[in-house]
């Protein structure tokens, strides 16, 4: 796989899969690829933080056609880890929900990723009661509901770059009315500056000193 | 209605003094009368005849929605923690209106309105009462016009039907 190799789109899952086996490293210091979709406009760029929240209904997506070839840069960078990716889909519709789980569940397979926990958290009602009637009759009022189902897919140990292929194959194939929220648990190495506790070099210091 | 009312009510207080003098009848009956008010009559064609055609959309009533009824808009602003419901809801109306205008007489059934996320996706269900070539040109004309009314990627997706379908005659 060299630098100059070109993906054509994103779903050419066996592709990707391939390359990505290949390619990646868990240590850091390793040679990362970043895939760069050139069409869409993504919020997920690499953020140092631990945990990110980003829902897709506030995400502005380019045009749904007209996507052209993407090409791979290779950079020196060290890839960021994660340890948990949490994707929590939200829907009016229960069905919906139960077969965009099966295709979730199927894509992050096919990668080869750990689906650490799928499950349903308890739906919401959202209840209302108003007037029936324009002018008085304070006794008749109705009633309406708004119900949102939940389900919640958590994949363990995934590196950055595989995060945002799965993220965007997810997102693309998004149903309609489903709104999703995405957090993210990245790993970061301990700074150099806290490697030692100060007692222990004080310590050191003192019997220097001595 | 109001004057129903009135007379509704005056017959429910004889009743109710026809009720306290004849307290020692057991099992008295009572009439109970309901305010016109009370019923419900939103997105409903009442039962007559049995010569109106309806559509299954306009015989199932709203309490059927998310059980035997689907949505005609889908968007997310009505999810918990999502907000933009007011903007959708007039965007909706706005654009059933001109649709219904653009192509009057020719909807065989209500529009589905899909959004995805920044795509507006506008399903019809058209009957064949113009040429081809002028559905073309219509379908055309309100994607480029609602395109840039909207700042945003619109689609339209029609379905031919030779006549209404009817699910029942009420």
């Amino acid at each position: 796989m060299t630098a100059s190799m070109r993906i054509a789109s994103v779903r050419l899952l066996s592709k990707t899969r391939h390359y990505f086996s290949s390619e990646v490293a868990v240590q850091p210091g390793a040679r990362t690829v970043h895939h760069q979709p050139a069409s869409t406009r993504f919020v997920f760029t690499s953020v140092r933080c631990n945990v990110c929240l980003i829902p897709v209904a506030f995400l502005h997506k380019g045009r749904a056609y007209g996507t052209q070839s993407s090409s791979v840069t290779v950079t020196e960078e060290p890839d960021l880890l994660f340890q948990k990716l949490s994707v929590l889909v939200k829907s009016h519709d229960k069905a919906v929900l139960d077969s965009y789980e099966f295709f979730a569940t199927l894509a992050a397979k096919e990668l080869g990723l750990t689906l650490a926990k799928v499950f349903e958290p308890p739906k919401n009602i959202e209840r209302l009661t108003l007037l029936k009637s324009v002018h008085i009759f304070k006794k008749h009022r109705v009633q309406y509901e708004m119900r949102t189902h939940y389900r919640c897919i958590e994949i363990s140990r995934i590196t950055g770059s595989t995060s945002r292929v799965y993220l965007e194959y997810i997102q693309r194939n998004l149903p309609e009315g489903v709104a999703m929220e995405v957090t993210k648990t990245a790993i970061e190495k301990v700074p150099d500056h806290i490697q030692m506790p100060l007692w222990s070099v004080q310590s050191q210091e003192k019997q220097g000193s001595q | 209605m109001a004057a129903s009312l009135r007379h509704s009510t005056l017959f429910t207080t004889v009743c109710r003094q026809l009720n306290s003098t004849l307290w020692l009848n057991v099992g008295g009956r009572s009439i109970h009368s309901s305010a016109v008010c009370c019923k419900n009559r939103a997105a409903r064609i009442r039962v007559g005849k049995g010569d109106r055609p309806v559509t299954y959309e306009q015989a199932l009533h709203p309490h059927q929605i998310a059980h035997r009824k689907g949505w005609l808009s889908q968007h997310t602003s009505n999810l918990q923690g999502e907000d933009g419901a007011a903007d959708r809801t007039v965007e909706d109306l706005f654009i059933r209106r001109l649709i219904y205008g653009t192509f009057h007489g020719c909807l065989a059934d209500e529009l589905v309105i899909k959004r995805r996320g920044n795509l507006l996706v506008i399903c019809a269900l058209m009957l064949q009462k113009l040429p081809p070539h002028k559905y073309y040109f219509l379908v055309g004309y309100t994607e480029e016009l609602l395109s840039h009314f909207y700042k945003c990627p619109v689609k339209m997706e029609i379905q031919m039907l030779e006549e209404k379908s009817v699910y029942k005659y009420l």
